[in-house]
């Protein structure tokens, strides 16, 4: 060996060992960067995982609540909307799943043991919850989810434009879509349901006079009014006069806000942005009837707690939910009123819910009372889906509506089957 | 360079190797050296890789709804649901149809650039840069910029505000799938992203060509241009030509990202993969049909890989020169 | 006499002057080629211009009924506005990209090259068959494994954990068998040289096949960073926690809240863009050069 490449050789050793160190080193120094928090509280750690709220002030709002609770250091994640679920589900199938979640009621997570029994939590103050929160919540029986909040979704509309258009808020659904058409000028639309229209489908088979499942848990929703509803749908959408391909989505009033539409489907959350944008130049009303037979229909969508039955601290988890969505009164009203608006679950925070008791927010509290429709616990994520179809295939797409609907029914049944037998 | 190389996945590595005999007892016997060699890699293939696709092959004969440790065995169940699932079955077709469309286009675009490119005095660098950048670019990136901002449906728009200086309606792009125009913006997606990376792919195999080759041509009389393009320089790509191939069509057929970002919610226009997010690994969580969907799928892929090796003669690369 | 081993192949960088631009030319003129390229880079530097007048607009131009080709007063507090963001941690994800992709670039190369050079190099009876086995990996879509690898590597206690973004991602089939095809042409004079100088295969590997080696090793640099930078999905289910995320699931925080602010989405989107730039300017000369030598080529 020539004393040149010695040296060489041995530079190239060291680098490669140095690098090899530093590799070891950093990922053995990051190894405990897991998120879960230093040990400040009195023991039990526990791991809550909630969806982005987009009002400010949401997310300081449940970390501030999780602080103030003394009996566990409760940790937050907050996940972005669009990737909530995937996140959320794949987390449930390891050991690292949340120990208590937000999410809406679903019968399967029930039968595959995913959440845990709530009753005796709730069992006390059951009579001052809505009682439709707690039946979408309860499965033979047992109540699986507590309510934090309900989220009643409908129109929103320029008073200041229809006025100009000439335009009375619309009580039908052809009367909506006369509307639509009138408000359209050249560069304002006249209705805007989202891009994918889905934030309407549980509206449309409401509003048609039908409902999702009977009371046996069969299919319900495939009726003559609901094919009348989505051929209806089909012809507003080819009118010209809905706003699509919109850079935002439905649950967000900027579409509202920066004067493409004149009427948008959003939800009360909303509320609060609008006024501020707007000022009061802007109304509600619920998603119209569809046929004679039916009823005009608001969904009063939510968000609910529920506990990761297969967690490590099943029953300190009970112990915080019950501290903050049942006992800590206080924090459920701000979490409802102080950043976007919710109607508050428990009879007795609503009564004294300030904020909801003039203008537009009274008025929505009274379309949720009076055209109100809840989740129904036994459609499931999959039938959604499955609904969600019928409507990109009969209304985006030209497909006859029965068809359609034949073709959801196939998967909804195969769904059904494996839940109910 | 100094060396041709060939992509000869048929031509044995052993058979290359030369007649070194184990000198040095265990340490410096060749099987030792090659699991020295390859061992690393190998261990974290088989836990990250291999165990996982047996998982994968294992759920997909049980019944794995919310759970990845089913015991319901219901065997080829799954596969009779995905196979009889005319979604499905209607995105396997719809992607061979893609496939057909978008590999040949991508092709054409990366050697054209690459030939411009490669033809060019000065800024070549500059251009080769400008081509390439795109590749830089993540797929949720360039979905974000080409659904709020380039083919947004809105009056601020950029293609609705370019066709409205011509009075032409403003256009829902992503949303109405009549006519077709989110073949526009997938399509315009997937070449930015891709063409570049397999511009630079050609633009090498172009610079490895004999320049003698094309001093010959001139000798024997052919004209410049397309003539020694058809005959000399086409031929000689082949290897690369196929090699590319081979990707793009294993691209197509696993694509996902910007199609999950710019098509969701559709019924038109999904990609295998998305079909199968629908239906089972994502929101719906049944994991032994989505498992049993995967592996059609990748059945699929190796067929499709197999039969274009076949046409194209991948392997058989020293047949071009 | 055991001399220094001779560099045959030299890493110099890719030479930018044209060897052969004579041919061809009875296609198109000189002028005509400039004209046809610039179109084309026009068009390919739209998205870009889009990207950067958007990052620094107000949403109030941006989303204006007349557009604007320029902003009439260039937001320059978009940036700051976007490290200052309380909720998004995205300077800390930038840093963790940066660690991600460097440790990974590092990982992959080291690997998959020791594994490359193996399986063209070095006899072996059933080398061939360990080939197919890497290859046929290449062909099974990530979704396949996606559930189970999750639920594997958190088992291992790696969520949330710089050795559960990596250490999964660093066995790539496909940048093996870039690596294979890329030795198979390895001249073997080289390194029977530096075998008879006793060095062994290992030896003879790291001081002659990857000294000569570095513009292929440039190449595959370039592109496994990239790669490991632009990783969304997987990134996206192991980072639970802000202060793990990397600056793709940062970005796409910004994309899919539920108060779409423009401005900050893009300047969020060219901001994540910029090191891949930089990166991608400064390794782009050994590029070509590196592909020239792989298999994948005529």
């Amino acid at each position: 060996m020539s004393a040149l490449s010695n040296r060489n050789f041995d530079r190239r050793t060291a680098l490669r060992a140095a690098l090899g160190l530093a590799a070891a080193g950093g990922l053995a120094a990051c190894g405990g960067n897991n998120g879960r928090g230093g040990g400040s509280g009195s023991g039990t750690n526990l791991v809550q995982m909630f969806h982005a709220y987009g009002e400010a002030g949401t997310e300081q709002a449940i970390k501030r609540y999780a602080k103030a609770y003394k009996e566990a250091n409760v940790t937050t994640q907050w996940i972005t909307s669009a990737d909530f679920e995937s996140k959320l589900f794949s987390a449930l199938l390891t050991d690292n799943a949340p120990d208590l979640f937000e999410f809406h009621p679903q019968i399967q997570m029930v039968k595959s043991g995913q959440v845990a029994d709530l009753t005796d939590i709730i069992d006390p103050v059951k009579d001052d919850f809505n009682p439709a929160d707690i039946k979408s919540h309860t499965v033979d029986g047992k109540i699986y989810g507590v309510r934090m909040i309900d989220d009643p979704q409908f129109f929103f509309y320029r008073k200041s434009m229809l006025e100009k258009a000439k335009v009375d808020v619309p009580t039908t659904f052809d009367e909506l879509m006369e509307a639509a058409d009138k408000l359209t000028t050249g560069k304002v639309k006249g209705l805007y349901m989202g891009n994918d229209l889905h934030s309407v489908n549980d509206t449309l088979i409401w509003s048609s006079g039908a409902q999702h499942l009977d009371e046996k848990n069969q299919i319900a929703y495939h009726t003559d009014g609901v094919v009348e509803g989505l051929k209806k749908m089909r012809t507003l959408f080819t009118s010209g006069n809905l706003l699509l391909g919109a850079p935002t989505e439905s649950w967000d009033p900027s579409s509202f806000n920066q004067g493409l539409c004149a009427i948008q489907f959003c939800g009360m959350w909303a509320m609060p942005a609008i006024q501020d944008a707007l000022g009061d130049d802007w109304g509600v009303f619920p998603f119209p009837k569809v046929t004679d037979s039916g009823k005009a229909s608001v969904y009063n969508g939510g968000w609910s707690m529920f506990v990761n039955a297969k967690g490590k601290n099943v029953d300190a988890a009970k112990e915080y939910v019950k501290w903050l969505w049942i006992d800590q009164k206080e924090y459920q009203e701000d979490w409802a009123t102080s950043y976007g608006f919710h109607i508050p679950p428990r009879t007795s925070i609503a009564e004294t819910a300030t904020k909801l008791k003039s203008g537009n927010a009274a008025e929505g509290v009274r379309l949720f009372n009076e055209f109100g429709h809840f989740d129904n616990i036994g459609w499931t994520q999959a039938m959604r889906t499955a609904f969600e179809d019928v409507f990109a295939n009969s209304v985006r797409k030209n497909m006859d509506p029965e068809k359609a609907l034949d073709r959801c029914d196939t998967a909804v049944n195969r769904e059904l089957k494996k839940l109910f037998g | 360079m100094s060396t041709t190389t060939k992509l000869d996945l048929a031509s044995p590595a052993t058979a290359k190797a030369s007649s070194a005999k184990p000198r040095r007892g265990l340490r410096g016997s060749p099987t030792f050296t090659f699991w020295l060699f390859t061992g690393p890699f190998l261990i974290g293939l088989a836990i990250f890789v291999y165990a996982p696709i047996l998982w994968s092959l294992w759920l997909s004969f049980f019944e794995a709804r919310f759970t990845v440790t089913p015991d319901k065995f219901v065997g080829f169940d799954n596969y009779t649901y995905m196979l009889t699932n005319d979604d499905f079955v209607g995105s396997l077709g719809t992607f061979t149809v893609f496939a057909a469309f978008i590999v040949p286009t991508t092709w054409a675009l990366s050697l054209g650039l690459a030939l411009l490119v490669n033809r060019m005095r000065f800024m070549r660098a500059f251009f080769r840069s400008v081509f390439f950048l795109p590749t830089a670019v993540s797929y949720v990136a360039a979905s974000l910029i080409w659904k709020m901002s380039i083919f947004s449906g809105v009056r601020f728009g950029l293609m609705n505000t370019v066709l409205g200086w011509f009075g032409v309606e403003n256009i829902a792009w992503l949303i109405d799938p009549n006519p077709p125009w989110y073949w526009l913006v997938i399509v315009t997606a997937r070449l930015w992203l891709q063409s570049g990376f397999y511009m630079i792919l050609f633009i090498a195999a172009l610079q490895n060509i004999p320049e003698e080759l094309y001093e010959a041509a001139a000798i024997d009389g052919a004209k410049s241009g397309w003539q020694t393009f058809w005959h000399i320089t086409l031929p000689q790509l082949r290897a690369t030509s196929t090699a590319v191939i081979l990707l793009l069509l294993v691209a197509a057929y696993q694509a996902f990202d910007e199609f999950f970002n710019l098509l969701s919610k559709t019924t038109w226009g999904r990609p295998p993969l998305m079909e199968l997010y629908y239906k089972a690994l994502g929101e719906s969580q049944d994991y032994g049909a989505g498992s049993a969907g995967a592996l059609i799928l990748t059945v699929l892929i190796c067929a499709v890989t197999l039969l274009q090796g076949k046409i194209m003669g991948f392997g058989r690369g020293d047949e071009s020169k | 006499m055991t001399s220094t081993i001779p560099k045959v192949r030299k890493s110099a960088p890719a030479s930018d002057t044209p060897s052969r631009v004579r041919r061809g030319n009875g296609v198109m003129s000189s002028t005509g080629l400039y004209i046809a390229t610039g179109v084309a880079a026009l068009l390919f530097l739209i998205p870009f211009y889009i990207l950067v007048r958007n990052a620094l607009s107000t949403d109030a131009e941006i989303t204006g009924e007349t557009w604007k080709f320029f902003p009439t007063d260039i937001q320059w507090g978009n940036i700051s506005e976007l490290f200052g963001d309380e909720t998004v941690p995205f300077a800390q994800s930038l840093w963790n990209s940066a660690v991600v992709a460097t440790l990974h670039t590092v990982g992959v190369l080291l690997v998959c090259s020791l594994a490359g050079y193996g399986l063209a190099r070095i006899p072996y009876k059933h080398a061939n068959k360990v080939f197919y086995a890497v290859l046929g990996t290449l062909m099974v879509p990530t979704a396949v494994t996606f559930v189970p690898s999750f639920v594997l590597v958190s088992s291992l206690g790696w969520v949330d954990t710089y050795r559960g973004l990596i250490i999964p991602g660093l066995f790539s089939g496909f940048t093996c068998f870039l690596f294979r095809q890329y030795f198979l042409g390895f001249p073997k004079e080289l390194e029977e040289a530096a075998r008879m100088d006793g060095l062994g295969y290992w030896g003879a590997y790291w001081r002659v096949v990857v000294p000569n080696s570095l513009n292929f090793f440039a190449a595959m640099a370039t592109i496994t960073f990239i790669a490991g930078w632009n990783a969304f999905l997987w990134p996206l289910v192991i980072g639970q926690d802000p202060s793990s995320w990397t600056v793709q699931v940062a970005l796409s925080s910004y994309m899919t809240n539920q108060t779409v602010v423009f401005h900050m989405i893009f300047m969020a989107t060219a901001v994540s863009i910029l090191p891949l730039v930089f990166v991608f300017l400064f390794l782009q000369r050994w590029l070509v050069q590196g592909i020239a030598q792989t298999g994948i080529k005529g």
